[in-house]
């Protein structure tokens, strides 16, 4: 930019020389006037130091001469302007590029897998997903021939997505041989376990006792469900996926790998 | 006068100059910012703990499968296996019946293959390097006569770390109705 205004500034001089009356650049022909021609060059600096006012167009009023020389310290300030730029520029361009480049790191790590899952970094999450999974679970896979209403509900209550159908195809065989039997199925966790929590969905791992009790002695052929009066303890794991909807955690999958 | 020239003069001699400091200084707050951000996500303890957490199920998964893992044709590495993969009570007691469970499998010619179905940690105390995990495991066991059998076990695993390397210290299934199961 400066160099411009400089370049300018040159230019409005030597405008003005060349359309002063006289000016020396017609003479060169003439050969007997070369001692004329000599002061000529010596008064040519005086001109370009001290340009004609239309020259100095950018300051409105004449300038007193301790502003000529402000205006010199100036020009030198305005060429040492350009370094002090160049390291503006690349300060900025350094600072741009480390902030990228921490923003990304960051980001990475934040990405980690280990990050994203809370299981038990974030305990009260966890105790709260444990109490809810094992509950429902609870009273999901426990049925009482009598009272067939209660499985339905907690169906409805307790379950969301394709849980539904896997929970209805899971059940239908024990609920009619345990309706068969006069039977009453109780489940209890024994055992379960977050394995993750990412954000509001969940899987937790569960280990759980089933206890048939057959209120008919009768048909005791019919595998584990059916022992008479005394309990038969069957052992049972499988893994839940909960979704946090309305303040509860509903089951939205039951994996009862591959059994 | 005097000071309308030097505002004068700043207006002319400052904008770019102005205008290159205050990107530079925005870079400098959006530097420092991200800086800051990553030394929070570098040095998070929750971070560290999520990975104590995922390293102790790790190697608590791969321990309790190599444990459920033998083939009576290459004993000494299924064993040696089992006691690099245990610690404390449990590498003890290895260690001590191995001898005799190295008989009983040789006599009865079995291929254990184990496969972790699902394994989670139930509690972590990193600063005294103790954890507790669940492992749902599917062993298959192959005899003799070349008959495959499918069982499921519900595991207990206690870990401890030693050097920092997580090791299975206990290991036990899960009891049943209140009994210890087989």
């Amino acid at each position: 930019m400066s160099t411009t205004r400089h370049h300018i500034n040159r230019q409005r001089r030597r405008q003005a020389r060349e359309t002063r009356p006289g000016a020396p650049a017609e003479r060169p022909d003439d050969g007997r006037d070369d001692r004329t021609g000599g002061t000529a060059v010596l008064t040519s600096p005086a001109d370009a130091d001290a340009p004609p006012s239309s020259a100095r167009g950018p300051r409105p009023k004449p300038t007193p001469p301790p502003a000529e020389a402000e205006e010199a310290k100036a020009a030198r300030a305005r060429r040492r302007r350009p370094p002090a730029l160049a390291v503006l520029c690349a300060l900025t361009l350094l600072l741009g590029a480390f902030a990228g480049w921490a923003h990304a790191k960051a980001g990475a790590l934040r990405d980690e897998p280990a990050r994203s899952n809370t299981a038990l970094t974030d305990l009260a999450r966890t105790s709260e997903i444990k109490g809810q999974a094992a509950k429902a679970v609870d009273r999901l896979f426990s049925y009482d021939h009598a009272d067939p209403g209660a499985l339905d509900k907690a169906a409805r209550d307790l379950l969301t997505g394709k849980a539904e159908a896997q929970h209805r195809d899971l059940l239908a065989d024990v609920r009619a041989r345990a309706d068969r039997q006069k039977a009453v199925i109780t489940t209890t966790v024994t055992e379960s376990a977050v394995e993750r929590i990412d954000g509001d969905r969940a899987r937790v791992l569960v280990y759980a006792d089933q206890s048939s009790v057959a209120t008919t002695g009768g048909k005791a052929g019919e595998g584990k469900a059916a022992a008479g009066d005394e309990g038969v303890y069957a052992a049972a794991m499988l893994a839940v996926e909960v979704v946090h909807r309305d303040g509860r955690w509903l089951v939205s999958a039951l994996d009862t790998f591959g059994r | 006068m005097k000071r309308a020239a030097r505002v004068r003069t700043a207006l002319r001699l400052r904008p770019l100059p102005a205008l290159a400091l205050a990107v530079t200084l925005v870079a400098g707050g959006f530097a420092a910012w991200a800086g800051q951000d990553w030394y929070g996500a570098a040095h998070d303890e929750e971070a560290g703990y999520a990975a104590q957490r995922d390293a102790a199920l790790t190697a608590g998964e791969q321990a309790v499968q190599n444990l459920n893992t033998l083939d009576h044709r290459e004993l000494k590495t299924g064993l040696d296996l089992w006691e690099s993969s245990t610690t404390g009570d449990l590498h003890e007691q290895l260690a001590a019946g191995r001898q005799e469970f190295s008989d009983q499998v040789k006599e009865a010619r079995t291929v254990s293959t184990a496969r972790v179905l699902s394994g989670a940690v139930t509690e972590l105390d990193d600063r005294a390097g103790r954890a507790r995990v669940l492992v749902a495991l599917r062993v298959t066991v192959k005899a003799a006569d070349g008959a495959t059998s499918d069982k499921d076990s519900r595991m207990l695993g206690e870990l401890t770390r030693t050097d920092g390397t997580w090791k299975l210290s206990a290991l036990g299934q899960a009891p049943v109705g209140g009994n210890p199961a087989g």
